[in-house]
């Protein structure tokens, strides 16, 4: 599932949630009201400035009023009430938690994953969830009033049905494509209470997205053959067919060379040296794999990208967390690809006052 | 005197019987046609070759063979009309040897031979518990009890399981060979014990026998089954004679001694003097 | 010996001990005092609330289910493992020998692979199809095991290692294939109490608590098989019968305690040994007996897998019970005869 929806229509879509809230504003009847909805202008980024103002001026004293009790379906189709703005919250994926302290929630979270590490305030606080599954005794002792959990099996369904049936209301998040990083942003970002926050985050990173494409497409060049490797210490472990890594290298400006099957990651020597890549990105890099180490096994120093020395390494974690910093990792892809891509500038952090 | 518990069988028509039997699987026939009655108070040894059908006669007694044709008979009734449990009140079998997959104690062992009067829900009784020790007692293993029978000899064990066979008080025994694996003096004490149970309790006894010896000297009927046939019926001295012996088991014997004395029935190498 | 009465009422002590020590441990600190405060509440007595609501939850509806559904499961495992046993007349069966383990694996991985998401009370399609794959396992093996030109308890044994195999190659197939839901096959495989809920209990708990009584109530049938299956008809037994029926009430029990809590081994295959150490081959002793024996050794267990971060608890049956296991295969006399 490629990123097709253009542009123009994510921002509408973005801009009518805020049109949607900035309502609620207006028929709350206080604080000051926006001077009618904006309307859709040409370029996303005026669009996104042009609305983000009216929202931040707005009191938020009536907005969890008119929020909660809030009612949604998350992304595994289960129909979750929350019956008023969470003041407990616990996170049990690291995107989730970046989500939060992203869109001003961070105070709220009163635990997360052990394997959580950005930003730092979030590292110090109590973990309920590891690699062995969810402590489900002890988020009911912390007494949480809303938990957002990772779909696909990233946290025990039986972890998450318990919760359900204790009636904490439990949001399951997973995005297998870019947009659907997008769509959870702001699924977070509202079932906390900021979706305003959420939507604002997200019209700023679909419109840096969408400058980004513009300028590598501009360029004209053929996209190289990338090979992004997750692993290869025993087998070589590579993006499936239609996943997530391989929709990023395509947006980061490479042609991604794929294991040829979307439900298996693993891809012979063979077929990796027939399908030659002329780069190849080291998801691995934190696991110590370098290009000298990749240059050294047998095999692989006749693929084009060892011989010109296209070898680099890249902060995985930016690039695969589905979370805020997406733009951040489809930047660090980008230039992992081609050192001298045409990107265009970076824009300021989005994360919330 | 009988012990407690044991019964006395009634006089009556035959214990043990058989009408035209013919037992064949498939293609191959076992017997052959065998008409035979036993009645209550006898003391029977069935004999011949290996593959005669012997076993497979005490089989269909016992209900688990059904003839092809011809009928058995247990205290007078068809076999084939009696259930598990009324054969098992009728018909007590000891086999050969029996191997135990746990550890039990010898009283656990004769105990089982109770089940077909045990209570199916609360189990042994006190009356139930009596007869166990009277067949102990009985049998002469009292100095066995608390050991573990997987830990016997085999001769121990042998009694044992004519323990549990007593234990069940059924009016009539039977045994395959329960003397295969014995030394001298077991294969004695269990033939001893056998005519003593037959003596004092009146209990029908019809065991499958190899050795001729023991045969000729315990029982006072013999039964000789070649090649699914019945082939003589009657005491020892009529049926076993030498020409008799090499006709079924083409053995040369020579017999000494009379038939009451305890001299064995001594196999000579064809030729040998 | 110690009358098998008195070991009963014994065991039914040290099973209550436990069950307070399993509902008293997790990793939420909750003070004795209050915890049996708050069980003591739950089964009527008047008692005020001096505790938290929080701890009340976590200790009735997180601790309880999971505890009693061990019980249960404990129980149901080592009454199965014992009635195998007599069955088959074999000292080294267990719950699992006749390819229940398989069945039920492969029905949970392809429960898992089903991209459906149902819930029938409080069930979902994972238990629900472990437990049809475990029945339809032995009876595959039932059918295709009779007859024959073998012994039919060899026959049994043989085909169910046979039709085991075959599962356990379909499972490694669906694994293989399973992608990101290999974790939670997987934690299947490893047997777990982590997903207990009070409806599970009340759906497997009347299967296994029925089943174990009614196998108890033909007791009298695995005694006679004490000696092999000709003895026991020589013994009034309705061998065939009995054999089906036993079969399919331990294969039931087996199911149900698989079906909500994965593969837990170990339990169904010591614990009746050791209480046969200590009461003898005696089915009306060893069945009950055992039950409270099983229930005990996994609450246990359940209480130090959660103690220890929540690793699965066949990993702990299994540390446990091979050690034993071998230490009784080294003192047996006297071999294991068939």
């Amino acid at each position: 599932m490629r990123f097709i929806p253009s542009s123009a229509m994510r921002t509408v879509r973005s801009v009518a949630s805020i049109a949607l809230v900035a309502a609620l504003l207006a028929a709350c009847g206080s604080g000051p009201a926006p001077t009618g909805a904006p309307t859709p202008t040409a370029t996303p980024a005026q669009a996104a400035a042009a609305t983000a103002t009216p929202a931040a001026t707005a009191t938020p004293a009536p907005t969890p009023a008119a929020l909660f009790p809030l009612t949604f379906i998350d992304d595994e189709g289960t129909t979750v009430t929350i019956p008023s703005r969470p003041q407990r919250i616990v996170s049990l994926t690291p995107a989730t938690t970046e989500i939060l302290f992203a869109v001003g929630a961070g105070a709220r979270v009163v635990a997360t994953t052990d394997f959580d590490d950005y930003p730092p305030e979030a590292v110090a606080l109590p973990d309920v969830a590891s690699f062995q599954g969810v402590d489900v005794e002890k988020i009911v002792g912390l007494e949480a009033d809303l938990v957002v959990a990772g779909g696909n099996g990233f946290n025990s369904p039986d972890a998450i049905a318990k919760l359900r049936g204790l009636g904490i209301p439990v949001v399951v998040v997973y995005a297998p494509d870019v947009s659907g990083v997008l769509k959870d942003i702001e699924l977070v970002a509202t079932a906390a209470g900021e979706p305003v926050a959420g939507a604002t985050i997200t019209a700023q990173m679909q419109a840096e997205i969408g400058a980004l494409r513009d300028a590598l497409g501009a360029a004209g060049r053929t996209p190289p053959r990338v090979f992004y490797e997750l692993d290869a210490t025993k087998e070589i472990y590579g993006p499936a067919d239609g996943s997530f890594v391989a929709e990023m290298i395509s947006l980061a400006g490479g042609d991604p060379i794929t294991t040829g099957s979307p439900t298996v990651f693993s891809i012979p020597l063979e077929v990796l040296l027939a399908a030659d890549p002329q780069v190849i990105v080291l998801g691995d890099a934190a696991y110590g794999t370098t290009p000298e180490i990749v240059a050294a096994r047998p095999g692989w120093g006749g693929m084009t990208a060892v011989t010109s020395g296209a070898v680099r390494p890249v902060n995985d974690v930016v690039v695969t967390r589905p979370g805020p910093r997406l733009v951040e990792g489809l930047r660090a892809l980008a230039l992992a690809i081609d050192p001298a891509a045409p990107l265009p500038p970076a824009a300021a952090p989005t994360a919330a006052p | 005197m009988a012990a407690a518990g044991s019964a006395r069988p009634a006089p009556g028509p035959a214990q043990a019987a058989f009408e035209d039997v013919v037992v064949a699987y498939r293609d191959r026939t076992i017997i052959r046609g065998v008409s035979l009655a036993i009645a209550p108070g006898e003391r029977v040894a069935l004999v011949g070759p290996n593959g005669a059908g012997k076993s497979t006669l005490l089989r269909v007694l016992a209900g688990l063979v059904a003839p092809r044709s011809g009928r058995a008979f247990l205290g007078g009734d068809p076999v084939a009309a009696l259930d598990r449990p009324a054969i098992a009140r009728r018909l007590a079998a000891v086999p050969g040897q029996a191997a135990l997959p746990f550890s039990a104690r010898v009283e656990e062992v004769v105990a089982l031979g109770r089940l077909p009067h045990e209570d199916p829900f609360r189990g042994p009784r006190a009356a139930d518990r009596a007869a166990v020790d009277a067949a102990i007692s009985r049998v002469g293993i009292d100095h066995l009890r608390g050991r573990d029978a997987r830990e016997l000899s085999l001769g121990e064990r042998q009694l044992v399981l004519v323990a549990l066979a007593v234990a069940q008080a059924a009016p009539l025994l039977v045994l395959d060979e329960p003397t295969a694996h014995l030394d001298l003096r077991h294969q004695v004490a269990v033939m001893e014990l056998l005519a003593d149970l037959n003596a004092r309790d009146g209990t029908t006894i019809l065991a499958v026998l190899h050795d001729l010896t023991l045969a000729r000297h315990f029982f006072p009927r013999l039964v000789v089954l070649d090649g699914g046939q019945v082939v003589a019926d009657g005491p020892p001295a009529a049926v076993l004679t030498a020409e008799r012996v090499r006709a079924v088991f083409g053995v040369d014997v020579a017999l000494t001694g009379g038939t009451a004395s305890g001299a064995p029935v001594v196999a000579t190498a064809a030729g040998a003097p | 010996m110690p009358r098998p009465a008195v070991l009963a009422l014994l065991g039914l002590a040290v099973l209550a001990a436990v069950i307070v020590l399993g509902v008293a441990a997790g990793s939420v600190a909750v003070a004795p005092g209050d915890t049996i405060g708050i069980l003591l509440r739950a089964l009527g007595f008047p008692l005020e609330r001096t505790w938290a609501a929080t701890a009340e939850t976590i200790v009735l509806e997180l601790r309880l289910p999971r505890v009693l559904t061990a019980v249960v499961v404990g129980a149901g495992l080592a009454v199965a493992g014992a009635t195998f046993q007599g069955l088959l007349r074999n000292p080294l069966a267990d719950p699992y020998v006749l390819g229940t383990a398989s069945g039920a694996a492969l029905g949970a991985a392809i429960a898992v692979l089903i991209p459906v998401r149902i819930a029938l009370l409080g069930l979902g399609l994972l238990n629900v199809f472990a437990f049809a794959g475990g029945l339809a396992a032995v009876a595959v093996v039932y059918r295709l095991g009779r007859g024959g030109p073998l012994a039919p308890l060899t026959g049994l044994l043989l085909t169910g290692y046979a039709v085991g195999s075959l599962l356990a190659a379909g499972l490694a197939m669906t694994m293989y294939l399973s992608g990101a839901n290999l974790r939670q096959i997987f934690s299947f495989l490893l047997g777990g109490l982590g997903g207990s809920t009070w409806m599970s209990l009340a759906i497997a708990a009347p299967l296994v608590i029925g089943g174990s009584v009614a196998i108890l109530a033909r007791a009298r049938a695995l005694n006679g098989l004490l000696l092999g299956e000709e003895a026991a008809a020589h013994l009034g037994v309705d061998v065939r019968r009995e054999r089906g029926i036993l079969l399919g009430l331990a294969t039931l029990v087996t199911a149900a305690a698989v079906a909500v809590s994965g593969l837990i081994g170990f339990i169904g295959l010591v614990a009746p040994h050791l209480v046969r150490l200590v009461v003898g081959p005696n089915a009306r002793h060893v069945l009950p007996l055992a039950a409270i024996l099983g229930a005990v050794l996994l609450v246990i267990a359940d209480v130090v897998a959660r103690l220890l971060g929540e690793i699965p608890v066949g990993v702990v049956t299994a540390v446990i019970g091979a050690p034993f296991f071998l230490a009784l295969l080294r003192s047996a006399r006297g071999g294991y005869e068939l």
